[in-house]
């Protein structure tokens, strides 16, 4: 064979698997669109979701007791703190006037507001500013304090500052350690359980049950069941890895009970989704590109990685009926804050509703797949 | 009618009956529509018109006690192949709702009737192909069901596995089992099945037993002789024997058309030997299932 002959044999090989490769790639539209979107996505909703500024951060103030008449550095002070921003931001908080410190207080652990400031009263004007932070949220603590001491130097206050964190010290890992828990069941269960029930399908493995007197109910129940555990050992497995490594305190076992059964059902909830789009997707290239982007959106604006504040207000939409942002809003509650169920209660509330309702299309969309 | 676009008519108008304790073959090229027709006899489809009855529950109404009673190997694999072979017959045991405490040892028989009992732990990814559809078979079997379906039971085997396989199915058989299998095999149909329907593009052809069917070919046997050097005035003289339906010369090769090849084939050596005709070569050859499915179809099993 001469070298022209064997370049012409490379080529033509080159290009048969080229030809095929690209007609295969071609005759799949669904998965073309997925694929060029999803980058466009990315840079759209990561973008905004993890860049944004926070601004308008619920901040408390207070005049401490006993109360005899506002003082000068409350007054100057709560004007400040209000129109207090960054150079062509809006204000950085958004204050709210508290009467007396026990009820600013409870409006922090309930979380109405992120901060609070005391300002000291006019038997002792010339005492400590105190400043009580949830530390628990990942950089509002810092821009907070930031914040609130540079108000007090435009003031010229003489005052020094004390910090108080209400959780103790937060670091990151921590912060996003609990996200991550979450992050493990929805891709667990998107990725692992999804692509199983779809290859099950594919094979007519589905089909062998239908043929047996098994009802079709037991294969519902049997099939959300084991997709349910997985899910839970996926989130588990990752609580306990924040416990042993990022060195998150499990404060009581009532705690503990509250963690798990929140795990137990925001899995129920998505391990019924998962079956209910499994069902409708065809092929597993659709469906697993599909979810790969449904797992980006729901990831990015569930405050897993940065807080909620900091995104644009049409991204806070996707946050509202975003059920991973209800399941780590209370699991952060519980671990980090130590928080109980009457804290988390809205919380699980939004996240028994998403369970129904992925329940409810579950089953209906499973049962119409094996009828 | 069914299926998405463009409708299409899998089978049409077919009727027939399948007795107690027989192996019935549905036997037709690809496409025929006799999975279309399993479908719907066990369930997984429903019939646009017409009825079914399997024993004597109706498909389409009393579907659950339908599942009850049959068994089904489907055509293409839906064994676990990551789980071992126990553990595929335990999941279908408990499916097809077996009594838990007869279960295992329902299951350990099973496995010894196939040979697999020393590979009952051990995951099927490691099982040949024969092994795979004969554990297949067994599964369906595990509740001693009324009726067997069988679509395709030996389609990519090796011709040892087809002999294993065969003789599983006859075996499940005599334990008054109705079999049902389809097939586009004609030596499996022949070998296995006590009666036979040939399907063709959605429309049941024919329905006998095997020797019955082959009866249906006019031309009969084929006596086909060899010779040296031919005298042509044999020729009238075997065609006015008795059974001999026609005599054609393909030099040099004497092509005899008989009712009965081999009863006639001494009568036809003996007027050979008189006009001093050398017989070189014999050769009966017995119509074929094949034969006959093109005769009555004008295409060939593998589809035309």
């Amino acid at each position: 064979m001469t070298d022209d002959q064997s370049v012409d044999g490379l080529l033509r090989g080159a290009m048969a698997i080229f030809k095929r490769d690209f007609r295969k790639f071609l005759s799949n539209p669904f998965v073309i669109i997925m694929t060029l979107f999803m980058p466009i996505m990315y840079l759209i909703i990561f973008g905004n979701a993890m860049g944004g500024t926070i601004t308008g951060i619920p901040l408390g103030v207070v005049q401490e007791d006993p109360y005899v008449e506002e003082t000068a550095l409350y007054l100057a002070g709560t004007e400040i703190l209000s129109s207090y921003h960054q150079e062509d931001k809006p204000s950085l908080f958004l204050v709210t006037v508290f009467q007396d410190e026990h009820s600013a207080k409870n409006a922090l652990d309930q979380r109405r507001i992120n901060a609070y400031v005391v300002f000291p009263s006019d038997i002792s004007p010339d005492r400590e500013v105190r400043l009580y932070i949830d530390s628990s949220e990942y950089m509002i603590p810092t821009l907070v304090q930031s914040g609130v001491q540079g108000s007090l130097a435009i003031l010229g206050a003489k005052n020094p500052l004390q910090v108080y964190n209400l959780y103790g010290t937060i670091n990151y890992m921590q912060f996003f350690g609990v996200g991550v828990i979450v992050m493990a069941i929805f891709m667990a269960t998107m990725m692992g359980g999804g692509i199983a029930l779809i290859r099950d399908r594919e094979m007519g493995i589905i089909e062998g049950y239908l043929v047996t007197p098994v009802k079709r109910s037991s294969i519902i129940l049997g099939t959300i069941g084991s997709g349910t555990v997985r899910a839970f050992l996926a989130g588990f497995i990752i609580f306990l890895t924040d416990i042993l490594i990022t060195g998150v305190v499990m404060r009581s076992v009532e705690s503990f009970v509250l963690v798990v059964l929140v795990l137990l059902l925001i899995c129920v909830g998505i391990t019924s989704l998962v079956v209910a789009l499994s069902s409708r997707f065809s092929s597993q290239q659709e469906y697993a590109s599909s979810v790969a982007f449904l797992n980006l959106l729901l990831f990015m604006t569930s405050g897993a990685f940065y807080p909620v504040l900091g995104m644009p207000y049409w991204l806070t939409w996707l946050t509202v009926i975003n059920p991973e942002y209800y399941a780590i809003d209370a699991l952060r509650s519980i671990i980090l804050r130590g928080q109980g169920l009457e804290i988390i209660a809205i919380d699980v509330v939004a996240i028994a509703i998403f369970t129904v309702f992925a329940i409810t299309l579950g089953i209906m969309t499973y049962r119409r797949t094996i009828e | 009618m069914f299926g998405n676009s463009p409708p299409l008519m899998a089978v049409d108008h077919v009727s027939f009956g399948v007795r107690k304790g027989e192996i019935f073959g549905l036997l037709g090229p690809n496409g025929a529509g006799k999975s279309t027709l399993i479908r719907i006899l066990t369930t997984l489809m429903r019939p646009t018109s017409g009825t079914a009855c399997v024993d004597s529950y109706d498909v389409g109404r009393d579907d659950e006690r339908v599942r009850g009673i049959i068994g089904v190997c489907p055509q293409n694999s839906t064994l676990d192949i990551e789980l071992t072979a126990y553990e595929n017959l335990d999941f279908y045991g408990n499916l097809l709702n077996v009594d838990e405490h007869l279960l295992p040892d329902r299951i350990w028989e099973l496995l010894k009737m196939v040979n697999l009992s020393d590979r009952a732990h051990m995951p099927v990814s490691t099982f040949s192909g024969g092994m795979r559809r004969k554990l297949e078979i067994v599964r369906a079997f595990l509740h001693y069901p009324l009726i067997l379906f069988l679509d395709e039971p030996t389609i990519g085997l090796d011709p040892e596995s087809r002999r294993e396989v065969w003789q599983q199915v006859a075996r499940l058989n005599t334990r008054n089992t109705t079999i049902i299998l389809t097939t586009h095999y004609m030596d499996e149909a022949e070998k296995l099945c006590h009666r036979i329907a040939f399907m063709n593009q959605g429309r049941l052809v024919a329905l006998d037993t095997p020797e019955n069917l082959k009866k249906i070919i006019p031309t009969g046997e084929l006596v086909e002789i060899g010779y040296g050097t031919l005298d042509p005035e044999v020729i009238p003289v075997i065609q006015a024997r008795e059974g001999i339906l026609g005599v054609e010369v393909h030099e040099p090769h004497l092509r005899i058309s008989a009712k009965n090849g081999s009863r006639a084939l001494p009568g036809i050596l003996a007027d050979l030997e008189r006009y001093s005709v050398p017989v070189l070569s014999i050769t009966i050859r017995a119509p074929s299932l094949e034969d006959v499915f093109i005769y009555l179809t004008g295409t060939g099993l593998e589809g035309a």
